[in-house]
C-alpha cells in the first residue's frame, strides 16, 4: 500500500490518541453516525411491519396500527438522516476549516439531548394513541401535530430547532475562524437552509390550501432543495479524499450543479401545487421546471465517475468509493428517473397519491439520502476508529451489504411502480372504475413482492452492521 | 485569443465561461418546455388566444424587438472591443447595452402597467396566464442580464479587463444573447403568429 | 486556449440563480395568496370545520388516507369521501371501526362523540369543495 499514506497523516495538536484524525474534535461524529444506524434499523423494521400491514391487514392490529408504524418509519427515517448530517458535519467542517471544533463538550451534549428526545417520540408514538400525546405534549397551545412527515409533537419540534441551533453555532463558529473551502460553506449554506425551512412547520392555518401549500415549502425546499447541497458538499468532501483530484476541480463541478439544483427545485416545487387548490398555473410552472430537476442528478453522477477516472490515488477505502458511485446512479434513478415520471401535470393528474409517488419516494430517500450518509459513515468511521481502511474482509461484506440493498431498492421500486401503474388503471381509467380496496385487493401479489424485497433490503443492513465487527489483517 | 485559436484550426471553445453556458442550456430548456406547453395548449383553444393576441400591441413589441437586437449589437461590439483592446470604447459599448436594456424595461413595464390597470391576473384565462409568465419570466431574464452586465461595466471601469484578459465580458455576452434569442421566440409566436 | 471554466463565475452563477429563482418563487407564491380567496372555499371555513381539521390532525388520519393526494396510500382518497359516500355513511363508518374481518386492514376506533363526528365531517365537507382542478380523476379517489 504505498499511496495509502497520503492522506491523513498530520497529528492534531497535543497528544493525539487516533493517528488518522487530522483534529481529534472530530471524534464526536462517532457517535452521531453508530445513532444513524442504530435508528435505519429501527426504521426498516417499521416498514417491514407496514409492508406486511398492506397484505395481511390485521397484522398487530390493535397493538400498532399502519399510521403509527408509518410515523415511526418516516420520523425515523428524517431522525436518522439527520443523525448522518450532523455527524458529517462535525467530521467535515473541522478537517475543512483546518482548526478544532468550537465546542465538542457542546456537540456531546446536542447529541444525548438529540437522542433522548427523538427516543422519547418515538416511544410517546408507540405507547399512548395519538390523540392523547397530542395532548399530553401541550399541543393545543400551538397545534402543528398530525401532518405528513411533521407528526412530531410541538415540544420536540422546539428541541430539533434547539438541536439544530447548537450544531449550526458549533460549526459556524468553527468555519468563521478557519480557513472557509467551498466545501464547507456549501455545507453550512445547505444545513442553514435545512433549519431555516423547518420553521415553517410551525406554521399550521386553519385554511387547508395554505396548510399544504407551505407544508411544501418544509419537505420540499428540503429534500429537493437545500439538502441536495448537503448531499453535494459530502460527495464531494468524500471524492476529494478518496480520488486525490485537485480540489479546485472538484468544487466548481460542486457550484455548478447545485445551481443546477436551485435553479431547476425552488420553482419545481411547483410539482407539488397542481391539484391542492392552488391556481392552474402551476401545472405549467411545476411541469416545466421539476422536468429539468434530473439534470442535476445527472450532473452529479457524471462527476461521480469522472473524478473516480481521474483519481490521482488508490484509496485503500474501495468500500467508500462504490458507496459514493452508487449515490451517484441512484439518486439519479431514484430522484431524477423516477421523479420525471410523473412529475409532468398530465401524467400526475393519474397519478397524485398512488404507489407511483411510494415506489418514487422509496427509491429517491435511499438513493439520494440514505446512501450520501452512508457514504460518508463508510469513509468516516475506519479513521474515526484508527485506521484508514478496513480490512479487506471487512470491505467485502460491506460491498455485499451494498449490493443486496441497494438491488433490494431498486425490485422494492419496480414492485411499487408496477402496482402503481395497475392502481391507476384499475382505479382511475375506464368506464368502470374499481373501488380503493377492491383496487388494493388486486395489488396483493406486487405487494407480497414488495415486502420480499424488503426482507433481502434488511438482510443487507444487518450484513453492512456485520461489516463493523469483521476483523481480519488490517490491509490486505 | 478566441478567434485566434479558431484562425488556427486548433481548438473550438465557446466563448466567455462554461459555467455560464451550463446556465444558458437550462434556462433555454425550460423556455424551450414553455414554448411547446403554450404550443399545445394554444391548438386547443384557438379562438381564446386569438382573442387574447389581438388586445397585444405589436407596434410596442416590435419597438422591444429592436431595442433587444440593437443591445445584442452593442454588447457584441462590446466584446470586439475589448478583444482588440480598446478598453474605453468597449466600456461606452456596454453603457449602450445597459441603455437598450433599460428602454425595454420601461416600454415592456407599461405595457404590463397597462395589463394590469385592466385587472388581468396569472388567473384570468389561459391566454393571459401563459402571456404573462413567459412574457414576466422574460422580463426578470432582461433585469438579470442587465445586473449581469452592469457587474462588468464596473469592473470595465475599474479597469480590471484587457484584451489578454475579457472573459467575464465574453461571459455576460452570452448570456444576454440568450435573453434577446429568447425574445424573438417570444415575439414571434406570442405577438406575430396569428 | 482550453475551455475556460472558473469556480469564480461558478459561484457566481449558483449564488445568483439561486437568488433569482428564489425570488421569483416568493412572487409567485405572493401571486397565489392573492388568488386563493376565490379557491380554497374560505367562505366555508367555519369553526366546526377547524374543529374537524384539529380533529382529523391530532388522530393523525394522514397516515392512513390521502387528502386531496396527499399522506399515506393505506386507506382511500378522502378530499372527495363527502360526495362518495355523504355525511351519514361517514359518521356511521367511524363508529363502526374496528371491523375486526380477520385478515382486513383495521381501521382504529378513535372514541369520537357525536359533535366531533359531526365537526369532522364538516372539515370533510370543506375540503371537498376546494377548487383542485378537477382532481381526482373520478368519484373513486
Amino acid at each position: 500500500m504505498t499511496s495509502s499514506t497520503t492522506a491523513t497523516l498530520r497529528p492534531a495538536a497535543g497528544q493525539a490518541a487516533n493517528v488518522q484524525l487530522k483534529y481529534r474534535s472530530q471524534a464526536v461524529a462517532k457517535p452521531y453516525f453508530m445513532a444513524a444506524i442504530g435508528l435505519f434499523v429501527g426504521q426498516i423494521i417499521f416498514g417491514l411491519v407496514m409492508g406486511l400491514q398492506y397484505v395481511i391487514g390485521d397484522f398487530l392490529f390493535p397493538e400498532i396500527p399502519f399510521n403509527v408504524a408509518r410515523m415511526v418509519h418516516t420520523n425515523l427515517l428524517i431522525v436518522w438522516l439527520l443523525f448522518g448530517f450532523m455527524g458529517a458535519g462535525y467530521y467535515l467542517i473541522p478537517e475543512e476549516s483546518e482548526r478544532e471544533l468550537h465546542s465538542p463538550k457542546l456537540a456531546m451534549i446536542a447529541f444525548w439531548v438529540f437522542l433522548v428526545a427523538g427516543a422519547l417520540t418515538i416511544v410517546g408514538y408507540l405507547a399512548v394513541p395519538y390523540a392523547t400525546l397530542a395532548r399530553i405534549t401541550g399541543n393545543d397551545f400551538l397545534p402543528t401535530m398530525g401532518r405528513e412527515f411533521l407528526e412530531q409533537p410541538t415540544i420536540t419540534k422546539a428541541g430539533i430547532v434547539v438541536v439544530a441551533l447548537t450544531f449550526l453555532y458549533n460549526l459556524s463558529m468553527t468555519v468563521l475562524k478557519g480557513r472557509k473551502t467551498t466545501i464547507s460553506m456549501v455545507m453550512m449554506l445547505g444545513l442553514w437552509g435545512l433549519a431555516i425551512f423547518f420553521l415553517f412547520s410551525f406554521y399550521n392555518p386553519h385554511n387547508l390550501v395554505l396548510d399544504k401549500y407551505f407544508w411544501w415549502w418544509v419537505v420540499h425546499l428540503w429534500v429537493e432543495g437545500v439538502w441536495e447541497l448537503i448531499m453535494g458538499a459530502m460527495l464531494a468532501f468524500v471524492l476529494v479524499k478518496v480520488t486525490g483530484v485537485d480540489r479546485e476541480v472538484v468544487e466548481k463541478w460542486l457550484y455548478v450543479i447545485i445551481a443546477m439544483t436551485l435553479i431547476t427545485g425552488i420553482i419545481g416545487t411547483g410539482h407539488h401545487y397542481f391539484w391542492i387548490g392552488t391556481p392552474g398555473y402551476w401545472q405549467v410552472f411545476g411541469s416545466a421546471f421539476s422536468a429539468l430537476e434530473p439534470i442535476p442528478f445527472f450532473m452529479m453522477t457524471m462527476f461521480a465517475f469522472n473524478m473516480v477516472n481521474k483519481r490521482r490515488r488508490e484509496h485503500p477505502n474501495k468500500a467508500a468509493v462504490l458507496w459514493a458511485l452508487g449515490t451517484g446512479v441512484m439518486s439519479f434513478l431514484g430522484a431524477g428517473v423516477w421523479g420525471f415520471l410523473h412529475t409532468l401535470a398530465p401524467v400526475n393528474y393519474l397519478t397524485h397519491g398512488t404507489q407511483i409517488t411510494a415506489s418514487h419516494g422509496h427509491m429517491a430517500f435511499y438513493g439520494a439520502y440514505a446512501m450520501v450518509v452512508i457514504t460518508m459513515i463508510s469513509y468516516a468511521m475506519p479513521l474515526l476508529r484508527g485506521r484508514e481502511a478496513n480490512s479487506n474482509r471487512s470491505q467485502v461484506v460491506e460491498m455485499w451489504s451494498f449490493w443486496l440493498m441497494t438491488i433490494a431498492m431498486v425490485f422494492i421500486t419496480l414492485f411499487l411502480t408496477a402496482a402503481g401503474i395497475l392502481q391507476v388503471w384499475m382505479q382511475r381509467m375506464g368506464d368502470h372504475p374499481l373501488s380503493f380496496m377492491a383496487t388494493q385487493d388486486q395489488l396483493s401479489f406486487f405487494y407480497w413482492l414488495r415486502e420480499a424485497a424488503g426482507v433481502v433490503f434488511f438482510a443487507g443492513l444487518l450484513l453492512y452492521i456485520v461489516s463493523f465487527f469483521v476483523r481480519g489483517d488490517a490491509r490486505d | 485569443m478566441q478567434t485566434k485559436d479558431l484562425a488556427a484550426g486548433t481548438v473550438r471553445t465557446v466563448p466567455g465561461d462554461l459555467a455560464m453556458w451550463f446556465f444558458i442550456l437550462a434556462e433555454l430548456a425550460v423556455f424551450g418546455l414553455f414554448f411547446a406547453i403554450y404550443g399545445v395548449v394554444r391548438a386547443r383553444q384557438p379562438a381564446l388566444f386569438a382573442a387574447g393576441q389581438a388586445g397585444l400591441s405589436r407596434l410596442s413589441a416590435l419597438g422591444n424587438t429592436l431595442l433587444l437586437i440593437a443591445g445584442s449589437g452593442t454588447m457584441a461590439a462590446a466584446v470586439q472591443d475589448f478583444a482588440a483592446g480598446r478598453s474605453r470604447r468597449g466600456t461606452r459599448w456596454l453603457l449602450a447595452t445597459l441603455l437598450c436594456g433599460g428602454g425595454f424595461l420601461l416600454l415592456k413595464g407599461a405595457e404590463f402597467g397597462g395589463h394590469l390597470a385592466a385587472g388581468i391576473t396569472l388567473s384570468s384565462n389561459d391566454f393571459w396566464m401563459f402571456y404573462l409568465a413567459l412574457a414576466g419570466f422574460h422580463y426578470l431574464h432582461v433585469v438579470l442580464g442587465m445586473v449581469i452586465i452592469a457587474a462588468v461595466y464596473r469592473a470595465a471601469r475599474q479597469g480590471r479587463y484587457d484584451a489578454a484578459n475579457h472573459a467575464g465580458v465574453e461571459t455576460a455576452a452570452a448570456y444576454w444573447h440568450m435573453v434577446d434569442l429568447v425574445w424573438l421566440v417570444l415575439f414571434a409566436l406570442v405577438y406575430v403568429a396569428r | 486556449m482550453s475551455t475556460r471554466f472558473t469556480k469564480s463565475t461558478a459561484r457566481n452563477i449558483f449564488y445568483g440563480g439561486a437568488v433569482f429563482f428564489f425570488l421569483l418563487f416568493v412572487a409567485l407564491t405572493f401571486d397565489t395568496v392573492q388568488a386563493l380567496p376565490k379557491r380554497d372555499n374560505r367562505a366555508n371555513l367555519t369553526e366546526q370545520v377547524v374543529r374537524g381539521k384539529k380533529l382529523w390532525e391530532t388522530n393523525n388520519c394522514i397516515g392512513c388516507h390521502t387528502l386531496l393526494g396527499e399522506g399515506a396510500y393505506f386507506a382511500p382518497e378522502l378530499g372527495n369521501v363527502y360526495q362518495r359516500r355523504g355525511p351519514d355513511f361517514i359518521k356511521a363508518w367511524i363508529k363502526a371501526q374496528p371491523t375486526g374481518v380477520p385478515g382486513r386492514r383495521q381501521m382504529p376506533n378513535f372514541h369520537l362523540t357525536d359533535s366531533q363526528l359531526d365537526d369532522l365531517v364538516a372539515f370533510l365537507k370543506y375540503s371537498s369543495e376546494i377548487n383542485t382542478n378537477h382532481w381526482p380523476p373520478n368519484i373513486e379517489g
